[in-house]
């Protein structure tokens, strides 16, 4: 059987990049076969633009390893000022309420029948606190809108 | 997703965000600062990521990459460093003949246009689908196969010159 070149009307361009990326559809892909059988310039093509490709995935375009990004993001700038932060606001606010509650219930010039419905009036404020902090931070990773471009 | 899991996969796409940022910024330090700075982003707002969206990896690389081009317009001019992205590390011996071939790539990166910079890594580096591409790149996802084929012959053409 002789294998008789046909003559190539127009070459594949951009369609060789997409096959080699396995991106085609298989009509496509049997079209840029069938084209690479009787086009030499076309083949030739596909040829380089492997080579191409396979030296670009064997580069070593960032000699950074993974232990250093690990650390990167456990770094103190990202992490520890944050928590440094809540955790001073948070002491700081215990240690108020703390000195506060300490000195309401020791103290001599409240009544103690005052003091029991402060406790439940303040009490209750914070229960109604909890409960909507608890609620906004449930709704908060359902939110269809959370999605903000960084 | 999880913040444990959100994290170990962001360690995993250092490098690749860090070579992309490499392309845009032209400076591995800068690059290098810049995805700290994504990192640091992205772990403060974790819940900006939908995965019902897509995957992390474009995602990321399109947070990285936009931070890579806000540092851009803020940069003073002539501070860019491209020259620096050929210069070769030491290593040792048995690895020059690698490095060597890497530096003829990034030369010939290097004189090829940004946008076809981004796009080489994204695919031929980092494997990322057209689909990913586009969604990383936002660009319309029909024309990730003629800007690819159009930035490979760039390239080719420039390793021509380069080696």
């Amino acid at each position: 059987m002789v294998n008789e070149k046909r003559p190539v009307d127009h070459h594949l361009g951009e369609l060789l990049s997409g096959f080699v990326d396995g991106e085609l559809t298989q009509q496509e892909r049997q079209r840029v076969t069938l084209h690479c059988e009787v086009c030499d310039e076309c083949r030739e093509n596909l040829t380089n633009l492997r080579v191409l490709r396979e030296r670009i995935s064997n580069a070593h375009l960032s000699e950074v390893g993974e232990d250093k990004w690990r650390e990167t993001m456990n770094d103190s700038s990202v992490q520890t000022p944050r928590s440094i932060g809540w955790l001073m606001f948070i002491a700081g606010l215990l240690a108020v309420a703390g000195i506060g509650l300490v000195g309401f219930i020791f103290s001599d010039e409240i009544h103690i029948g005052m003091k029991l419905i402060l406790i439940a009036i303040y009490g209750g404020l914070a229960t109604l606190l909890y409960s909507v902090l608890r609620q906004r931070l449930i709704e908060r990773k359902t939110d269809k809108y959370k999605d903000v471009e960084i | 997703m999880k913040n444990h899991t959100m994290r170990q996969q962001l360690v995993q796409l250092g490098n690749g965000a860090h070579a992309l940022a490499t392309q845009i910024l032209g400076n591995a330090d800068d690059a290098a600062d810049a995805v700290h700075d994504a990192f640091a982003k992205v772990l403060k707002k974790p819940g900006a990521y939908d995965a019902n969206n897509g995957p992390l990896k474009p995602w990321f690389l399109r947070v990285v990459r936009n931070h890579c081009i806000d540092l851009i317009r803020r940069r003073r001019p002539g501070d860019s460093a491209v020259e620096e992205l050929s210069e070769p590390g030491p290593g040792p011996q048995a690895l020059l003949e690698t490095a060597q071939r890497d530096r003829g790539l990034q030369l010939a990166l290097a004189k090829i246009s940004d946008r076809q910079r981004q796009i080489i890594v994204l695919r031929d580096y980092m494997d990322l689908s057209y689909a990913e591409i586009a969604d990383a790149l936002e660009v319309a996802p029909g024309t990730v196969m003629s800007r690819l084929h159009r930035a490979r012959l760039a390239l080719r053409e420039e390793l021509a010159r380069h080696g």
